[in-house]
């Protein structure tokens, strides 16, 4: 069966190509749905184009005849965040899939949106980072998320995508040092060096437009090139694991070891998180067991790097036994360990522990929090996800140094029990809820932690946001329906 | 809500929903990758989703998402529906990379979607039909009498086969009929290896061809009167140079769900199956082989999915080139788990010409960018459709099974 029009339709493939649009239901329907509660909706075309040009195409005549165009690299970055509310063009940009640059010496890449992580971290591995063709060591790395290795790189990035390596280098997001981006009345923009030179290696100390396209949910334009930093791989690393009776205790642990800024990362993960597959529906946990896991990556530039930042982990953890912080020694399974030290890593914590019990149904209040709301939001978020009778698979992570973290509960549902689906739905809401005012942001957020956001946000942002969306975006035809102020 | 199963008339699917519903969307499928090394493994792996680029067609999440679409009736079917699935080679490669409890499922799952595709009023690919419309009478998907099966067979054997033998020789189809100096070759090294074997002039289709396509009805009699040969020649085993037959013999007359179709067909018990590369790699081991000459070439392997993805065999063919003396094996980027299909599987080749040839061109440039003279492979129809490509795009690169370079070389100690 097709869909739209077929005026439309002829538009869009003179535009990019028969072969490369479709409003058959059949080719449709992979575009409907994600991992998470959202509803399936139905786009009436998908369209794939190649070049900016193409783009901007689409663009013009989404915008004159007030299509809505949903973004879309892999459908992989959840929140319903590609879910076509109101139907439209799903633009799906895997075909823009070139590494445009990698400079060894400036320390950052160039992508478009359909690279993949699988593909960025080969092209990284086999670069090394160099001087003047002086060798410094072996291959470059990037903040690697949780996330299938087909996930783009650049729709991590810009919706502040998160994952390993963050408590040192930061959020995919603070990695972005240029970008293009084509406008949704269809103009083309270089913002940061980029908009200069060819150079793409910084937007300071320009005006940070960046921030008009980053966080947006694809609501404000298609950013067609990305300048992100990359980092020499270190050649040593470890993990060093300890638990903890108590997220308070678990808290004060992360806290005092990430004031030091020597770890790639430090994390958390309640007693429901670490069990595989995670508890589904809810059941207490033994009595003896230790309420969280915490895990942290070390790396270095040698053997006494690593072994020096290992004393220093000894004594916080000493430090703050001595003040009475109830922390267990236990160690992480070898295979455990393997996939915190060899990154990208495996995405088994994030899929595979889930679907058996569930009927693949994944969501989570995912969400930036202060590190001192942790412990207060895991009781109140515990108390919550039991009497929905789900378990309280929280983790806690920390993102370079002591600014902020995040909090998160990962969250199966069975799919084929709306029950399921609903209860895991008003869990994970009432969440978010009893988050915000304790300091708590949802990341890429579905349109009911949108909501619940929106209800309680300042008037004046609120204001700036309509009218930045507004100016950007005069037909709304960018995703709609996903910031809930249109 | 839309995740209810309402179409319960899709019954094949409709069993498994258990099953399909595990798939959580997360793409894994949709690409080759290989974690943690220092230098990682990355390439697209996904046949048909290379050539078509919609979601729709890209790695398992495309076509669960179709299945549940179709159950949930939120969509009909249709011919692209049709299209969806009958450009899928079945390469495994989306089952390779699952990371979820539907991964055991995912092949099962798509012949399923093939089984009700049937039954619906759409576009079948007209070569699919062809064959199956005659497949019923002369037990091949090649339209040729069933009296010419052994043709290849030289006459001063054909009629001194034994009545009974240890092993038969199931050929398969395409080496029977269109690959015929490979069944030829396997013969011959059979002999000179001194394995106690015979060729049967009742070998039916292995059922291949029907149960990639879907077509579980038309199947039966071929599993049922295949299973029956061991018995009435009084072997003990199969053996094949083919890695659809060996596939289709191994497992699904051997297994129960999702490997096989043991559970449809009731289970083949008592019979060893095995590919030619086995015999001769075990024949190795005990040093019961003899080189006599060289094949001095570089020589690249390419893995059929049958035997690789599909069974985990990818040692032992790599094992047996290795002991050749002289022949120097390079590895194409694509090998083993992460292998790149030659394009003709799941009825691709019979379906879509073309598009097939166009995925064989593709695995013979790889195979030219190592260097090698020579691509060999396990599966006469994987030769079929890389021979054809290699003609197609005027290659330099010569093809041979690794039994017609192996058997001119050999003797039994």
């Amino acid at each position: 069966m097709a869909r739209g029009n077929n005026e439309i339709l002829a538009n869009l493939e003179q535009i990019v190509g028969p072969e490369y649009v479709s409003n058959e239901e059949a080719d449709l329907q992979p575009y409907t749905w994600d991992m998470t509660w959202a509803e399936p909706r139905m786009p009436d075309y998908v369209v794939m184009p190649k070049t900016v040009t193409e783009i901007q195409r689409v663009l013009r005549l989404a915008n004159h005849r007030k299509i809505p165009v949903i973004p879309y690299c892999n459908g992989t970055n959840i929140g319903g965040l590609c879910v076509p509310e109101e139907g439209g063009i799903i633009l799906d940009l895997k075909k823009m899939d070139r590494i445009l640059k990698i400079d060894p010496e400036t320390c950052y890449a160039v992508i478009e949106p359909g690279v993949s992580h699988a593909a960025f971290s080969a092209a990284l591995k086999a670069t090394n980072p160099q001087w003047k063709g002086e060798e410094f060591s072996k291959g470059f790395e990037f903040g690697w998320g949780v996330h299938p290795a087909s996930a783009s790189v650049l729709a991590m990035a810009i919706n502040h995508g998160i994952g390993h390596l963050n408590g040192r280098i930061g959020i995919n997001s603070q990695l972005i040092s240029s970008m293009e981006v084509v406008l949704p009345t269809g103009e083309v923009a270089k913002i940061g060096s980029c908009a200069y030179s060819d150079s793409w290696h910084s937007f300071l100390p320009l005006p940070r437009m960046d921030g008009l396209f980053t966080g947006w949910l694809g609501t404000t334009g298609i950013v067609t090139k990305l300048g992100v930093w990359i980092f020499p791989i270190r050649p040593y690393r470890d993990v060093l694991t300890i638990a903890a009776a108590s997220a308070e205790d678990i808290t004060k642990y992360m806290v005092r070891w990430r004031h030091y800024s020597l770890c790639d990362e430090v994390t958390a993960v309640s007693w429901w998180l670490a069990q595989i597959p995670i508890v589904f529906p809810y059941s207490p946990k033994p009595a003896d067991a230790p309420e969280f896991f915490s895990y942290t990556v070390i790396s270095g530039w040698s053997e006494e790097e690593l072994a020096y930042k290992r004393k220093m982990w000894k004594e916080v953890v000493e430090k703050e036994r001595a003040k009475g912080t109830k922390l267990i020694d236990f160690e992480y399974p070898p295979e455990a360990k393997k996939g915190r030290t060899e990154l990208p890593s495996r995405i088994v914590g994030s899929t595979k522990n889930y679907s058996k019990s569930c009927g693949g149904g994944i969501a989570w209040p995912g969400t930036f929090a202060p590190c001192r709301s942790w412990p207060i939001l895991y009781e109140k978020w515990k108390e919550i996800y039991i009497r929905h009778g789900l378990s309280p698979a929280t983790r806690f992570t920390d993102y370079q140094g002591a600014h902020y973290g995040m909090l998160r509960c990962m969250t199966p549902f069975n799919k084929r029990d709306p029950a399921s689906v609903q209860a895991a739905r008003d869990a994970m809401v009432e969440c978010v809820r009893a988050g915000i005012p304790e300091g708590m942001l949802p990341y890429k957020p579905p349109v009911e932690y949108q909501n619940e956001l929106n209800a309680v946000a300042d008037a004046g942002y609120m204001y700036l946001m309509a009218k930045i969306k507004d100016m950007l975006d005069p037909n709304n035809i960018m995703n709609p329906g996903k910031l809930g102020i249109r | 809500m839309s995740h209810l199963l309402k179409n319960k008339e899709l019954k094949e699917l409709a069993k498994i929903y258990d099953y399909v519903s595990m798939c959580t969307h997360c793409g894994n499928c949709k690409y080759g990758y290989e974690y943690g090394s220092a230098s990682n493994f990355a390439a697209m792996l996904c046949v048909q989703g290379e050539k078509f680029n919609f979601d729709s067609y890209r790695g398992s999440r495309g076509k669960v998402s179709l299945a549940r679409s179709l159950l949930h009736n939120r969509i009909g079917w249709s011919d692209k529906a049709a299209h969806v699935l009958f450009t899928c080679t079945s390469c495994g490669a989306c089952q390779q990379m699952c990371e979820t409890d539907i991964k055991p499922w995912i092949l099962r799952m798509f012949e399923a979607l093939r089984y009700e595709a049937w039954k619906q009023n759409v576009a079948i690919p007209e070569n699919i039909k062809a064959w199956s419309s005659t497949i019923g009478t002369l037990y091949n998907p090649y339209k040729e009498p069933h009296e010419k099966r052994l043709d290849w067979l030289p006459s001063d054997l054909r009629y001194s086969m034994p009545t009974k033998a240890e092993y038969i020789y199931f050929a398969g189809c395409t080496a029977s009929y269109r690959r015929k100096q490979i069944a030829r070759a396997t013969v011959s090294l059979l002999r000179k290896l001194k394995v106690d074997f015979t060729v049967v002039d009742d070998e039916w289709c292995c059922a291949s061809p029907l149960l990639r396509t879907g077509q579980y009805d038309l199947a039966a009699k071929f599993v049922e009167h295949n299973k029956a040969l061991p018995e009435k020649y009084g072997a003990s085993g199969f053996i094949t140079t083919c890695s659809g037959c060996y596939r289709t013999l191994g497992r699904d007359y051997t297994m129960d769900a999702p490997e096989g179709y043991a559970d449809k067909y009731g289970k083949m018990t008592g019979v060893k199956v095995l590919h030619t590369t086995h015999l001769i790699e075990e024949m190795l081991n005990k040093g019961e082989i003899e080189f006599t000459g060289r094949f001095d070439k570089k020589v690249t392997y390419h893995d059929p999915c049958h035997l690789g993805r599909h069974a985990e065999v990818y040692e032992t063919p790599r094992n047996v080139l290795k002991a050749v003396p002289g022949l120097q094996l390079v590895e194409m980027y694509r090998n083993r788990k992460f292998s790149y299909c030659c394009g003709a599987g799941g009825g691709v080749r019979g379906g879509f010409a073309d598009y097939s040839l166009e995925t064989a061109g593709k695995r013979v440039r790889e195979a030219e960018a190592t260097g090698a003279e020579l691509v060999t492979s396990a599966c006469p129809f994987c030769y079929t459709n890389l021979a054809d490509a290699i003609e197609l795009n005027k290659s330099q690169l010569k093809m041979e099974d690794i039994v017609e370079i192996i058997e001119p070389i050999v003797r039994r100690k």
